[in-house]
């Protein structure tokens, strides 16, 4: 145990020291300091300039008209928009948009025909909607007209409302989907990131011929586990400052936050939901960084680090994609199973309990499963570690290197 | 202390690398551990360090079984390796420090090697940034930090230059005089033979001479002599020998010649011989082989 602190502590100040992390942690850090802090930037130019825009009408401001064949009024037009800029002719209408005054240009032929030309569509790209659906309106009222209706009744006839007053027994997943969303994200990039630095760390070793040095010094157990818990807690410390930088900055400016933005960001923090994603989050990555120390121990090459750990990153790259499944659909059977197994119960575990209701039984069996099996993996990279370090050949494969450890165990 | 290896054996993979490997290393004497590249010196000093477990035998310390980690042993792996980004001063604590050396005196230790290996300067400096020479000599220091009681190093004089050749040797020297228990292994006979009390033989995996230096080349030396004529070029003196006296064992090296004497001619009797068929004797010693006769001697026996 005693040489677990030294290994431990002398991994973490390698780590903490090495001037990649400072600098990458330091620009992340400036970077998200500048994105929180856009709504106050916005704020400071547009003080003073802001029109009202009056309620249910939509702003035309970058968009051009040319109406032929006097399909519509502009007094019909700007029932339904504001800012509507008429063009005489459709040459006109095409310079505006090859000199970028407009982004959009829309040629009205008739009540039920328009034609729209725009530079570049984005795939997205929803902007002739509120056109068409003024022009249906406007279509709509004349044909009633025809029919010697009057279309203020009509309209009244077909404005029924329903209240709807629902009760949320659970949790509603709109609250936490975007706080899930983020957290799984950094969860995603903290194993992708610390496990490659686990691995190539160990793999360094080997590569410089350090680690019989180590292993005669100390046992094979206090260096992996020395080893895992460093980078495992360099990686938190990185990314828990990076974290922290980002809340700050959206505390700072939340004046200038829309409320329902914020609303989005924050409303899922629940300390329960945050107890599970810790917990979760803990014995998950340990998991994956005692697999990724395992197979960093196999190679004795730098250059082969990556083919060595390339199916332990595939497999939590598929986890990731079962949660990303679970932030839509929390309780489809899919997710249900991956938030029992091991491997991707860390991401989905969580980003089920932030989304709906997950009772304790669950989440007992769950956790029971992942710590058995992150101590199995500790157990069996500090065994492929010892192993590993003599084999300064050809790269071993892990079943190779599993059936080797058996054999040694019957002699 | 006394270190027995006893009858070690280890595979792999199936093949098996030592046979019954078995020898003795006591305090003060150092033990020189030969053989030719892959003969099984690195394979016997891992299987002792614990960095894999023997298939068949024991190492014992004083009769009882010997667990490295127990003890304060300064190793010098033949792989040689150090964090290469590390500052120097702050591995040779860590590594001290793993072997169970608090860190002040690890610390004053380091000092102490580094300024007698002439880099205290360096001590600030990441490894990478030092000569392979200089990189060497920080791994010796690290395996001297902290006095420790046993000294295995591998393969210890390679890659040094003849001055640091030079300055290891006077600190294995005064280790030994120190009374520590000093194993190397080598096939750079010269460093052996120097003040190696004990050696070993280690061919193919087995064991084929252990023993006093002294003893083996008196045991292997008995009944040979060097000669060397005046008048008569040592070609020529050699066959006029073979038809004189009923000596047919004679070899050359740059010295002299090298004849066996048969047991039915005395020393006195082939003199005799000598000098009535007129020739003049400049030098004649009792033969004393040096540890590279013996080693190719050995290993030639072991083929044949």
């Amino acid at each position: 145990m005693h040489n677990i602190s030294k290994v431990f502590m002398f991994e973490l100040k390698s780590i903490l020291s090495k001037k990649s992390m400072i600098i990458t942690t330091a620009i992340i850090s400036i970077v998200l300091v500048i994105i929180t802090t856009v709504p106050t930037i916005i704020s400071l130019f547009d003080q003073g300039e802001i029109i009202p825009i009056p309620q249910d009408k939509i702003s035309m401001m970058g968009f051009g008209f040319v109406i032929e064949n006097e399909a519509v009024t502009i007094d019909e037009l700007n029932l339904f928009f504001v800012d509507v800029e008429i063009f005489e002719s459709e040459a006109d209408l095409r310079k505006a948009l090859n000199n970028e005054k407009i982004t959009q240009a829309f040629i009205v032929t008739s009540p039920t025909s328009l034609t729209t030309i725009v530079i570049n569509r984005e795939l997205y790209s929803n902007a002739s909607y509120p056109i068409q659906n003024a022009l249906t309106q406007l279509q709509i009222q004349r044909n009633l007209i025809e029919l010697e209706l009057d279309p203020q009744k009509v309209n009244e006839a077909y404005n029924v409302k329903i209240a709807i007053n629902e009760e949320v027994i659970g949790k509603d997943a709109s609250d936490s989907f975007m706080i899930a969303y983020v957290l799984m994200f950094a969860v995603y990039m903290l194993v992708i990131m610390y496990g490659a630095m686990v691995s190539t760390s160990v793999a360094r070793e080997k590569d410089n011929r350090t680690m019989e040095l180590l292993i005669t010094s100390t046992k094979p157990d206090a260096l992996i586990i020395g080893k895992v818990f460093a980078n495992g807690l360099a990686g938190v410390l990185q990314f828990g400052f990076i974290m922290l930088v980002g809340v700050l900055g959206i505390v700072i400016n939340r004046a200038n936050y829309p409320a329902e933005i914020l609303s989005v960001v924050v409303g899922g923090l629940r300390w329960d939901s945050m107890l599970v994603f810790l917990v979760f989050t803990f014995f998950g990555y340990l998991l994956y960084l005692f697999i990724y120390a395992s197979l960093g121990s196999l190679v004795s090459k730098m250059e082969d680090v990556s083919s060595s750990v390339a199916p332990i990153t595939l497999l939590f790259i598929a986890a990731y994609i079962v949660a990303t499944l679970g932030l839509q659909m929390p309780e489809s059977v899919i997710v249900r199973i991956g938030s029992y197994v091991p491997f991707t119960a860390i991401l989905a575990m969580p980003v089920r309990y932030f989304l709906t209701a997950v009772s304790w039984l669950e989440l007992g069996i769950s956790l029971t499963l992942m710590t058995l099996t992150a101590w199995l993996f500790a157990r069996i990279s500090i065994d492929i570690y010892r192993l590993g370090s003599l084999n300064y050949g050809n790269k071993m494969s892990f079943i190779k290197a599993l059936g080797q450890i058996r054999e040694d165990r019957r002699k | 202390m006394r270190l027995e290896i006893k009858n070690i054996h280890k595979s792999f993979s199936g093949k098996k690398i030592l046979h019954d490997v078995s020898f003795t290393v006591t305090t003060g004497k150092a033990m020189g551990f030969l053989g030719r590249n892959g003969a099984g010196k690195t394979t016997t000093i891992r299987a002792l360090m614990d960095v894999f477990k023997a298939d068949e035998g024991h190492f014992l310390i004083d009769g009882k079984p010997f667990d490295p980690r127990q003890y304060n042993i300064g190793y010098l792996p033949e792989e040689r390796g150090m964090y290469a980004k590390e500052k120097i001063i702050n591995q040779l604590i860590y590594f001290a420090q793993l072997r169970g050396i608090k860190k002040a005196q690890a610390k004053a230790s380091a000092e102490h090697w580094l300024d007698r290996f002439e880099l205290g300067y360096a001590k600030n400096n990441k490894l990478e940034t030092l000569s392979k020479g200089n990189q060497q000599k920080v791994q010796i220091a690290q395996s001297l930090i902290g006095d420790p009681d046993i000294l295995i190093f591998d393969e210890p004089f390679s890659g040094l230059d003849p001055v640091n050749s030079q300055v290891l040797k006077d600190v294995i020297r005064e280790k030994i005089e120190e009374g520590k228990l000093v194993i190397f292994s080598s096939h750079q006979m010269t460093y052996v033979e120097e003040f190696c009390d004990e050696i070993t033989l280690i061919e193919q995996g087995r064991i084929i001479l252990t023993g006093n230096l002294d003893k083996i080349k008196n045991d292997m030396g008995q009944s040979k002599i060097r000669l060397k004529s005046s008048n008569i070029q040592n070609g020529e003196l050699k066959d006029k020998l073979i038809k004189l006296t009923n000596c047919h064992d004679i070899s050359e090296d740059k010295k002299s010649l090298i004849i066996h004497l048969p047991e039915n001619n005395n020393l006195n009797n082939f003199l005799n011989q000598c000098l009535k068929a007129g020739i003049e004797i400049e030098m004649i010693s009792p033969y004393r082989p040096s540890l590279t006769d013996i080693f190719i001697q050995k290993v030639g026996e072991e083929h044949a």
